[in-house]
């Protein structure tokens, strides 16, 4: 799903001149993107901008040929379904549910993978042992790793991560990166990392500063 | 899954708290509806007690003490009174005997009178005479039976009665006309507590007075009101006015029927407040819930969790509560129906199954009702949490 940004401009800070904010450019399906920049310069809050919890901002965002300005509350219930899946920065699993019920909370929507391929996510990042114990005893760094499997539950054009592997050793990040690089291939999506920083070895197409 | 999390967040002793203010409304309200519709026959002219909406007015004392038929029009004519119905009395003298078994008869002069049936508080399918009816029956009043049982019976000796013996003590009557003197078979058909006087059917005394004393006219010297209020104000003042006379015995009943009446009232009206209250707690109750899971609630809506999706948990906790506590309430209610039966039995009320009726019909529409209410409710506070740029998230940049 192609992302056009046209001149947007936060309504509640001002931001310091950069890549993202005021410029007119475009976010191409199949291609990776990394958003860099440090704390505080608003990279969640253009991630919520996307994702239709923010609308206070100038200029439009554009999905395919609509902006999203008129999308109606089911339209973007639909689009959470199908089409535009997130890691938010503060995970925002439920403490309460298991690691694989967090994940089924989201799966159980569109049914988008088996019981069987969800453990086998899980193992991949090396969480699988965790799976039926609560969020709330897990580590940051584990919670992490199931909020990423849980945001790959889902059918979509759209995948924001939000400081994804800030908690996560190396060779977890490898295993995640290699695992989401696979299933936004698979989904042929855009792929949008904000990072303080660290390019985490992926091959973008673009890295636009913030 | 939804549930799952949802009814894991929800606190038991808080719902507790909500069907527990929620039956005490209901069934206070459906208490006091009962209430009502079961004492409605006490204050309904068909009782005696406190329903006797009939005043009986008389002129002064004298020789020409009777109603004109202008007079007759003319009452009939007020607003404040429904009907009007005229005692008409014999024109002949009656001699009444009494033969019991091994006492020596009795026998005295008395009168008969008439007024219209639908004054009479005694309902009888024996209340009715035609030409060659073998037995006139006779209405007698009540304190006459005390009277006799009390005073009379007790210091000659006789027997002492009651309503039911009274019916077979055969009556002899003679009545002695301007022209001619005939004898009939009578019997007392029962006694009314309504009615002073000694009364016959009108069709009786209609054909005495026309067989016995042709030539004499009968006058109508008592009349019967059927009146809305007997206290109005405005009645007494038009009575006053015509200087007719009337009991003031039946103006106080009117009085204690009318304080009864602002009692109930004012039992439904806190009644209706209680249940209010307890409405509004609920529904503090349902904003507190909603406003606990908040974060929950966004965050579901966020992974793609429709509003309905959402509400509909809430609603189904919240008609699953309904439900209980109507049934409570009517379980209640029907309770304290039978407590206070045995009470309203003492006011003359006949025990019915309507008001049971009633109240289902009035919980199923309760029902509907307050879930209707409920679910706009919750929708709109779910509405209000999930607006963009109120959600916990957009704290984050």
């Amino acid at each position: 799903m192609q992302i056009t940004i046209q001149n947007i401009t936060p309504n509640f800070f001002t931001p310091a001149s950069s890549e993202v904010w005021s410029k007119n450019f475009e976010l191409l399906p199949n291609s990776k993107y990394l958003i860099k920049a440090v704390s505080g310069s608003g990279k969640s809050s253009f991630f919520n901008f996307l994702y239709g919890l923010n609308n206070r901002y100038s200029g439009s965002i554009i999905f395919e040929k609509t902006t999203i300005a008129s999308f109606s509350e089911n339209d973007w219930t639909s689009l959470r379904r199908e089409k535009i899946s997130i890691v938010f920065q503060g995970l925002r699993l439920f403490p309460e549910l298991t690691a694989l019920e967090n994940i089924q909370l989201k799966n159980t929507l569109t049914n988008h993978k088996s019981e069987t391929e969800i453990l086998a996510m899980l193992a991949q990042l090396d969480v699988d042992q965790l799976a039926h114990k609560k969020a709330e005893t897990l580590s940051y760094g584990q919670q992490q790793r199931v909020a990423i499997v849980r945001a790959l539950c889902q059918p979509f054009k759209i995948l924001l991560l939000d400081e994804p592997f800030s908690h996560i050793d190396q060779t977890q990040i490898t295993n995640a990166v290699n695992l989401v690089s696979q299933e936004v291939e698979q989904n042929k999506a855009t792929l949008i990392i904000a990072s303080l920083g660290d390019t985490y070895n992926i091959n973008y197409t673009k890295i636009l500063l913030l | 899954m939804i549930d799952i999390l949802l009814k894991k967040q929800v606190d038991k002793s808080q719902l507790l708290f909500f069907a527990l203010s929620s039956s005490l409304g209901l069934a206070i309200l459906l208490i006091v509806i009962q209430l009502f519709i079961d004492t409605r026959p006490v204050f309904s002219s068909e009782n005696d007690l406190l329903g006797n909406q009939n005043l009986i007015i008389y002129k002064d004392l004298g020789r020409d003490n009777a109603f004109t038929t202008d007079e007759i029009e003319e009452l009939k004519q007020q607003p404040f009174i429904n009907k009007t119905g005229g005692f008409t009395h014999g024109t002949y003298r009656v001699l009444a005997s009494v033969t019991l078994p091994n006492y020596t008869g009795i026998s005295t002069e008395m009168f008969l009178e008439a007024v219209g049936d639908e004054f009479i508080d005694i309902k009888s399918d024996d209340w009715k005479w035609q030409p060659g009816d073998r037995e006139v029956p006779i209405i007698i009043p009540k304190n006459y039976i005390n009277l006799y049982n009390f005073g009379y019976a007790a210091s000659t000796g006789m027997p002492q009665i009651n309503e039911k013996i009274i019916r077979q003590i055969p009556i002899d009557l003679k009545l002695t006309g301007s022209s001619k003197t005939e004898l009939y078979p009578a019997y007392i058909l029962d006694a009314s507590e309504k009615i002073n006087s000694i009364l016959v059917p009108e069709s009786f005394l209609s054909y005495t007075n026309k067989t016995l004393s042709p030539l004499k006219e009968s006058k109508i010297s008592r009349i019967i009101l059927d009146v809305i209020n007997p206290s109005d104000p405005k009645l007494l003042q038009f009575l006053a006015s015509k200087k007719y006379n009337y009991l003031s015995n039946d103006v106080q009943n009117s009085k204690l029927s009318y304080v009864l009446k602002l009692i109930l009232s004012i039992v439904l009206g806190i009644g209706l407040l209680i249940t209010f209250l307890s409405i509004y707690l609920v529904i503090t109750n349902i904003n507190l819930l909603i406003l606990k899971n908040k974060q929950t609630i966004t965050q579901l809506h966020f992974l793609g969790y429709s509003k309905a999706q959402i509400a509909k948990v809430y609603h189904t906790i919240a008609y699953k509560i309904l439900a209980i506590s109507i049934v409570v309430a009517l379980v209640l209610s029907v309770i304290s129906k039978i407590i206070i039966s045995p009470y309203l039995a003492l006011l003359h009320v006949e025990k019915t199954m309507t008001s049971i009726i009633y109240l289902v019909v009035i919980s199923i529409v309760l029902f509907i009702l307050l879930a209707l209410y409920y679910r706009n409710h919750t929708n709109s506070k779910i509405q209000q949490m999930l607006r963009p740029n109120t959600s916990l998230l957009t704290t984050e940049n």
